[in-house]
């Protein structure tokens, strides 16, 4: 599998409605060792809303800052971002990604540690 | 304890990969996520670069076209897009740090391809500096 087979798939709950697309995946350096890299990154979730523009700027993260500006426009573009954490990933497709429970239980993705 | 936290496309994608000369050695155009066979998230084990990585991105005709030159220029009969294991990969940045040298990589295949088939093979190549 590649990365760009789980960017833009459209996010569907068991009920079929969407969630919006994959607009970014979040990796956490935590797996196995792999030579001089270290630990292994490995997929936690999926960052999925309907607006792609504030996560294409990084603004889906908490903690990035200004200008004020685009931070506030970024904000109101943010405002539906939702985090698909990897186990609730049940079923991958081509452009379509299904998930366990409802997509109104899904989170805003948390700032990364 | 909690592993440091990367986003894919916003940190890693068309970042510039610099081997341990801190010579270009192309983009990261994609990943390859591979499932461990234990079970559990899929883990990023290779860096995909080069026309044969990116025209699936592109899409469409284009990238499909694209695809086929990049096949065709190529040694052999294979078709994967040039793959640089992760094991390589010695730091995380502006840029991607590698600790290999260039031509150790596949995504220097293309290039090598180009300049013994093609450039070498003017008249007057050899006298080129190096």
């Amino acid at each position: 599998m590649r990365l760009t087979d789980l960017l833009g798939a459209e996010v569907v709950d068991q009920a079929g409605r969407s969630a919006g697309k994959v607009h970014d995946v979040r990796l956490v350096q935590d797996g196995p060792l792999v030579g001089g890299f270290g630990a292994a990154l490995r997929v936690d979730g999926l960052i999925v809303g309907r607006r792609a523009v504030g996560a294409r700027l990084g603004y889906e993260r908490r903690t990035m800052g200004g200008p004020l500006l685009v931070k506030l426009a970024a904000g109101w573009l943010r405002h539906d971002g939702r985090y698909v954490a990897w186990d609730r990933v049940r079923a991958i497709e081509p452009d379509r990604i299904h998930i366990s429970g409802s997509a109104d239980d899904l989170p805003r993705p948390a700032a990364p540690q | 304890m909690a592993g440091r936290v990367l986003e894919a496309a916003l940190q890693l994608l068309d970042r510039q990969l610099v081997d341990k000369h801190g010579r270009l050695a192309g983009k990261v155009d994609d990943l390859e996520l591979t499932f461990p066979e234990g079970g559990g998230p899929p883990q990023v084990t290779a860096i995909l670069a080069g026309p044969g990585a990116l025209s699936r991105r592109l899409g469409g005709r284009f990238g499909a076209r694209l695809e086929a030159v990049a096949n065709r220029l190529r040694e052999g009969d294979d078709d994967h897009p040039a793959r640089v294991p992760f094991a390589v990969v010695a730091e995380i940045g502006s840029a991607i740090g590698l600790g290999v040298a260039k031509a150790e990589l596949e995504t220097d295949r293309l290039e090598a391809w180009t300049r013994d088939h093609l450039i070498g093979r003017l008249p007057g190549a050899g006298d080129a500096p190096d």
